[in-house]
C-alpha cells in the first residue's frame, strides 16, 4: 500500500492534462510544477543539511539565463578586448549547460559561504542573489538587461532516427515539467537514502558530534549545495523556455519566498512535503484572484503563510504522517530536536 | 576635490540614517535573535504616520515626528505580543518567515489603505539650500543628521546607563541566568522589540519627509539595514553605527567613481567579503551590546 | 514525426475549444475587453490610473448606447508588476474569460511577457504605455501600440530643441529599459546635431537617494540634465538637485512625469524645469480634440481623482476607446476580426491622431500610432507651454 501511494499519486497527476481542458489552470500546473521543483531543490539544503538560503532564486536565475542565451546566442567583448562569440546551440543543450553552471555556481557559493551560519548565511545568500540581480541588470551586453531577453525559443528534443519533438504546447510543457519533477524527486529520494544523506543528517541534527565522529562538515554541505544549485538551475531553464521572455526580475526576492514557504508548509526534509506545498501556495493565488481585491490576496498570501507556521510548523506531511501512525524513512530526516537549543550555542 | 567633497557631505548625511536603521534591527537581532524582515514596514509605518498627523491633520511637524516614534513603539510591542510571543520556542528560521508574513501583510494594508501614488510631507525647512563654500546641503537634510545622531546617542545611553539597558544586556549574554537573577526576560523582549521598531519607525518619520512615501519603501529599507547590520557585527550598537556611515560611503563613491548601476550592489559585495574574511562581522563583540 | 503531428493535433484542438468558446461568448450579452495591469507592487500607482482612465471610456460608451447593440465590459486583472503574473493574467483572460482582445500591460516586460501568448491564442492588445522598442519590432502581430517609443519622442524632440539652446547634455535615467532605451535614443539624436553627451548614469529602480549620481553629473562641464523616470524618483531628482545648488537645465522624458504632483511636491524645486509629455490638460484648448479632452477631465474630477493623475489615466482612456473603435470596425467581437480592424483605426485621440503604423518584420508587422509631444515648462508653480 505505502509502496503504491507515490504511483498513485504519479498517476493522477499524469492524467491532468487528459481531462483539464482550460489552459489557464494548465499553466497554472506548470508554472506551479516549475517552483516545486525549486522548492524541492531548496529542500535538499533547508530540509536535510538545515541551511536557510534566502538566495536560491540566483540559482533558478542564472539556469534561466545560462538556458537561454545558450540556445539564443550572444556576442560579447570581456576585459582586454578579448571577444567571445556564441552561435545559438540546440536547446537541450541550453538546458543541460544551464544545470550545469548553476550546479558551478552553487559549488562557488557553498565552499565560500558555509563558513558563516544561521543568520549570517540567511544574509550572504540574499547578498548573492542581489548581486547576481544587479549583474544581470546591468551586463547589457550579454544579458540585454532591462530590455530582456526575448523570443527564447521553447524546448526541443531530438530523437535520431524519429525526428524532434518541441514542446510548444501547453500538455507537451505540462509532461516535460512533470519529467523533471519526476527525476528530481528520485535524485533526492536516493540521496537522502545513500550514507551521503545520512551524513547530512547527523550534520544538521548536531554538527559538533557530527564533526566528532569524522563527517566532513564542509564536503557534505557543498555537495547538497551544488545538487541542489544544479536542480533549481533545470527549473529556472524549464521556466524561461516556457515562458519565453526573462528580465532582471527573474530574480525577484519574492521568488526566494514562494519557494522557502512552499517547503515549510509541506514539511521540511520531507520528501513529499514540497509538493503539497507546492500545490497550495502555487493555487492560493489562482483561487484567491477569484473573488478578493488585489491587495486583500497578498494579504491572504501572507496571513495563510503565519497561519501554517502557528498551527503546523512542522508542515502538513509530518502531520499527516503523525495522524496516520505512519512511520517511513522521511521520520529519521525529521527535526526532532528543538532548534532553540541550536540558537542558544550560537548566542 | 569639491566633487568629492561633496560626495562626503552626502555620505555623512546618508550614513546617519543608515545607521539609525541598523541599530534598531540589530537590537531585536542581539536580544531576542529574531532576523526582523519587518523592520522596514515598520519604517514605512513611521513614514506614513507623519504624513498623516503633519500633511492630513494639521499637526506641528515636529510633534507629529514623536507622535510616530509613540505609534512605532505600540506597534512594536503589539506585534511582539501577537506574532512573536506564541513562537517563542520556535527556531530563528521559523520567526524569520512569520515576520516574511507579516511584511507581505503590512506593505499590502499601506497599499490598500493609501494607494500607490507616492506621498510628501511638507516641512517647516527652508526649500533653498544651505551653502558652506562650494558645498551644499538642505536645512532639512542637517535636521535630520542631528536627529539621528541624537537618537543614537539616546539609545547607547538606554542600553548602557538604565536600569532597563542593563536587564536587556543581561538577557542577552545569557536568557536563562537573567531569568534566574529575577529578570522579566518577557517584558525585555517586549521592550527591546518596542524600542527596535520605534527607531525604525523614527528613521521612516524622518525619512518620509525627505524622499517620498509609497508602500515599498520598506524593502529597500530592509535590504540596507540587514547589510548594515552585518558589516558592524550582529548586536553591535556601535558596530552598526559605524556600519551605516561605511555603507553610505560605498554608496557614495561607488556612485561617483566606479558605475551608479552597481551603486546598490556595493553594499552587498562589502558584506560577502566582509563574511568571508571575517565571519562575525566587523566590530562584533559577543559578550555584550552596546 | 509521430509525436510532432500528436503536438500539432494538440494544438490544433485546443484553438478548436477556445474557437467554441468564442462562438458561444458571441451571444453574451456584453462584450468584454481584457484589461492587465500592475495593480500591486511598485507600479501599483500607474496602473491603476491607467485603469481608472479605462473605466470613463466603458462607461461613456454604455452610456451612448454601447457596442454593437451590446454593453462593454471589461475584465481587470491586476498582474502584481511581475513578468509571470502577466503572462498568466494573459492566460486567463483569454481562456477563462474568453476576451477577444486585451489592453495592457504597462511595463515593457511586462508587455513583453504578455506577448507569446497572443501568438499562441491569437488575440490581439492594444499597448497603452509600455516603451520598449522590441515591442513592436520582434514580429508579433497582435501588437497595436498608442504610446511612444522613446525613439518616436527622440525624433520630435528633434524639432525643439534647437531652440533650448543646448551644448551638451548628462543623462540620467532610470535603470530598466525604459530609461536606458531613452538614454540611448535622445544621445544618439542629440549627438547627430551636433550636442555633446556627457555622462549616462542610472539609478534603481526604487532608489531614493541620488545625491551621488546628481554630485557627479553637477561636477560636469554640461549645460543640462535629461532626466527619465516615474513622477515619484523624478521629485526626489528634482529635490535632490535643488539642495545641491544645481543650475543646470532640467528637462524630463517619458511622458510618465505628472508636472501637477511634481509642483504639489517638489515644490520650488520643480521650478524651471522642462518636460515632454504627450498630453496636455493644463490647456485643453491646445490638445487636437479640446472637447474629448474636456469631457475626460471634468468626468476624472467628478469620480474624485486628483487631477495630477490624469497624465496617466488618460492612456486607459484612449486605449479602450481605440480597442472599441476597432471592434465597431470589426462589426464582431471575434480576435482575427479585431486584429484586422486595428489597422483601419483612424480617430483623434486626447494626444493626436490614432491611426497605427506598421513596424517590424514584414508579413508580421505591430502596430504602433504616433502620438503629438509637447514641452512643458514649469514656472513659478505653473504648467506654461513655451512659445518657442
Amino acid at each position: 500500500m505505502k509502496r503504491l501511494f507515490p504511483w498513485a499519486v504519479l498517476l493522477v497527476f499524469a492524467s491532468v492534462p487528459l481531462w483539464l481542458n482550460d489552459p489557464y489552470l494548465l499553466n497554472a500546473f506548470i508554472t506551479t510544477g516549475v517552483f516545486i521543483v525549486a522548492a524541492m531543490s531548496l529542500n535538499l539544503l533547508l530540509g536535510y543539511t538545515g541551511q536557510l538560503s534566502l538566495g536560491h532564486v540566483a540559482f533558478f536565475g542564472i539556469g534561466a539565463y545560462t538556458s537561454a542565451l545558450v540556445s539564443l546566442g550572444f556576442d560579447v567583448e570581456l576585459l582586454f578586448g578579448i571577444r567571445v562569440v556564441h552561435e545559438p546551440w540546440p536547446v537541450w543543450s541550453g538546458f543541460i549547460i544551464g544545470t550545469l553552471v548553476a550546479g558551478l555556481f552553487g559549488y562557488l557559493v557553498g565552499k565560500l559561504s558555509f563558513r558563516v551560519r544561521d543568520a549570517y548565511f540567511v544574509i550572504v545568500s540574499i547578498s548573492f542573489a542581489e548581486v547576481t540581480r544587479l549583474v544581470a541588470l546591468n551586463w547589457v551586453e550579454l544579458t540585454q538587461g532591462p530590455l530582456a531577453l526575448t523570443s527564447i525559443p521553447p524546448l526541443t528534443l531530438g530523437l535520431p532516427g524519429i525526428g524532434y519533438f518541441d514542446f510548444y504546447s501547453k500538455q507537451s510543457n505540462y509532461y516535460l515539467v512533470l519529467g523533471v519533477l519526476v527525476i528530481s524527486y528520485v535524485i533526492i529520494s536516493r540521496l537522502v537514502k545513500s550514507r551521503i544523506g545520512r551524513a547530512m543528517v547527523a550534520l544538521k541534527e548536531n554538527e559538533s558530534l557530527a564533526v566528532s565522529v569524522g563527517i566532513d562538515v564542509t564536503r557534505y554541505l557543498v555537495l547538497a549545495a551544488v545538487i541542489s544549485a544544479g536542480m533549481a538551475g533545470a527549473a529556472g531553464s524549464l521556466y524561461a523556455h516556457y515562458l519565453k521572455i526573462i528580465d532582471p526580475d527573474v530574480f525577484l526576492f519574492l521568488y526566494t519566498i514562494t519557494m522557502v514557504i512552499m517547503v515549510v508548509t509541506g514539511g521540511k526534509g520531507t520528501l513529499a512535503g514540497p509538493i503539497v506545498g507546492g500545490l497550495i501556495f502555487g493555487f492560493i493565488p489562482v483561487i484567491a484572484r477569484s473573488f478578493a481585491a488585489p491587495e486583500v490576496q497578498w494579504i491572504l498570501y501572507g496571513a495563510f503563510m503565519i497561519l501554517i507556521l502557528f498551527v503546523l510548523p512542522q508542515g502538513i506531511v509530518p502531520a499527516i504522517e503523525k495522524w496516520f501512525g505512519v512511520s517511513n524513512e522521511a521520520d529519521e530526516a525529521r527535526q526532532n530536536t528543538p532548534s532553540s537549543a541550536k540558537t542558544q550555542d550560537a548566542s | 576635490m569639491v566633487e568629492f567633497g561633496q560626495h562626503i557631505i552626502n555620505m555623512l548625511i546618508l550614513g546617519s540614517t543608515y545607521a539609525l536603521l541598523g541599530i534598531g534591527l540589530t537590537l531585536i537581532f542581539g536580544i531576542m535573535r529574531i532576523v526582523n524582515f519587518a523592520h522596514g514596514e515598520l519604517y514605512a509605518f513611521g513614514a506614513y504616520f507623519v504624513y498623516l498627523a503633519a500633511m492630513m491633520l494639521g499637526i506641528n511637524f515636529f510633534i507629529a515626528l514623536l507622535l510616530a516614534i509613540v505609534a512605532g513603539c505600540l506597534m512594536g510591542a503589539l506585534i511582539e505580543v501577537t506574532l512573536l510571543r506564541p513562537m517563542r520556542n520556535a527556531d530563528i528560521d521559523t520567526t524569520m518567515l512569520v515576520m516574511i508574513g507579516a511584511m507581505i501583510i503590512m506593505q499590502n494594508t499601506e497599499q490598500f489603505i493609501w494607494g500607490g501614488v507616492g506621498k510628501s510631507v511638507n516641512t517647516p525647512f527652508p526649500q533653498a539650500p544651505l551653502q558652506v563654500g562650494p558645498f551644499f546641503l538642505s536645512w532639512l537634510s542637517l535636521f535630520v543628521f542631528f536627529a539621528a545622531l541624537g537618537l543614537i546617542g539616546a539609545t547607547y545611553l538606554l542600553i548602557n546607563r538604565t536600569k532597563l539597558g542593563k536587564a536587556m544586556r543581561a538577557t542577552f549574554q545569557d536568557r536563562d541566568t537573567a531569568s534566574l537573577m529575577g529578570v522579566n526576560v518577557q517584558a525585555i523582549y517586549m521592550a527591546t522589540f518596542a524600542i527596535g521598531s520605534a527607531l525604525a519607525a523614527a528613521a521612516g518619520a524622518l525619512l518620509g519627509a525627505v524622499y517620498v512615501i509609497t508602500p515599498q519603501m520598506g524593502n529597500l529599507a530592509a535590504l540596507k539595514s540587514f547589510a548594515i547590520v552585518i558589516l558592524g557585527g550582529l548586536g553591535s550598537i556601535g558596530g552598526a553605527t559605524i556600519g551605516g556611515f561605511i555603507l553610505a560611503l560605498a554608496e557614495e563613491m561607488g556612485a561617483g567613481y566606479v558605475s551608479s548601476g552597481y551603486r546598490d550592489a556595493m553594499g552587498f559585495l562589502i558584506i560577502i567579503a566582509v563574511l568571508l574574511f571575517r565571519p562575525t562581522g566587523l566590530f562584533a563583540r559577543k559578550e555584550r551590546i552596546g | 514525426m509521430m509525436e510532432k503531428s500528436l503536438n500539432k493535433l494538440a494544438t490544433i484542438a485546443a484553438a478548436a475549444v477556445l474557437a467554441a468558446g468564442w462562438t458561444a461568448s458571441a451571444g453574451a450579452q456584453t462584450i468584454k475587453i481584457g484589461v492587465n495591469e500592475p495593480l500591486t507592487g511598485p507600479f501599483a500607482a500607474s496602473g491603476t490610473y491607467v485603469v481608472n482612465g479605462a473605466k470613463i471610456a466603458a462607461d461613456q460608451i454604455n452610456a451612448a448606447g454601447g457596442l454593437l447593440g451590446k454593453k462593454l465590459e471589461l475584465v481587470i486583472e491586476d498582474n502584481k508588476s511581475n513578468p509571470t503574473e502577466a503572462a498568466a493574467v494573459a492566460e486567463k483572460l483569454i481562456t477563462a474569460d474568453k476576451v477577444p482582445v486585451i489592453m495592457g500591460a504597462w511595463g515593457s516586460s511586462l508587455t513583453l511577457a504578455v506577448m507569446p501568448k497572443l501568438m499562441e491564442y491569437k488575440v490581439p492588445m492594444l499597448v497603452e504605455t509600455s516603451s520598449s522598442g522590441k515591442i513592436t519590432t520582434s514580429g508579433n502581430p497582435y501588437v497595436f501600440r498608442t504610446s511612444p517609443p522613446s525613439s518616436l519622442e527622440a525624433a520630435a524632440f528633434k524639432e525643439i530643441f534647437p531652440k533650448l539652446n543646448i551644448k551638451k547634455v548628462d543623462f540620467l535615467v532610470i535603470n530598466n529599459d525604459w530609461g536606458r532605451g531613452a538614454a540611448e535614443d535622445f544621445g544618439k539624436m542629440l549627438k547627430e546635431h551636433g550636442v555633446k553627451v556627457g555622462y549616462v548614469e542610472t539609478m534603481d529602480q526604487a532608489a531614493q537617494d541620488m545625491s551621488a549620481q546628481l554630485s557627479k553629473i553637477r561636477a560636469s562641464d554640461s549645460d543640462t540634465i535629461m532626466v527619465t523616470t516615474a513622477v515619484e524618483q523624478l521629485t526626489l531628482v528634482l529635490k535632490q538637485a535643488a539642495a545641491l545648488g544645481i543650475k543646470k537645465r532640467i528637462v524630463t522624458t517619458g511622458g510618465s512625469q505628472n508636472p501637477d504632483q511634481l509642483i504639489e511636491q517638489a515644490g520650488d524645486a520643480a521650478n524651471g524645469s522642462y518636460h515632454l509629455t504627450t498630453f496636455a490638460p493644463w490647456v485643453p484648448d491646445a490638445t487636437p480634440d479640446p472637447a474629448a479632452t474636456k469631457y475626460f477631465l471634468a468626468e476624472w474630477e467628478k469620480r474624485g481623482h486628483k487631477f495630477a493623475g490624469a497624465t496617466e489615466s488618460f492612456r486607459g482612456y484612449d486605449g479602450i476607446r481605440t480597442v472599441a473603435e476597432a471592434i465597431k470596425k470589426a462589426g464582431k467581437a471575434e480576435p482575427e476580426a479585431i486584429t484586422k480592424a486595428f489597422w483601419q483605426v483612424d480617430f483623434t485621440g486626447l494626444n493626436g491622431k490614432i491611426k497605427f503604423n506598421k513596424q517590424g518584420p514584414e508579413g508580421r508587422e505591430s502596430g504602433q500610432s504616433r502620438p503629438d509631444v509637447y514641452l512643458i515648462h514649469i514656472e513659478n508653480g505653473k504648467v506654461t507651454l513655451p512659445k518657442l
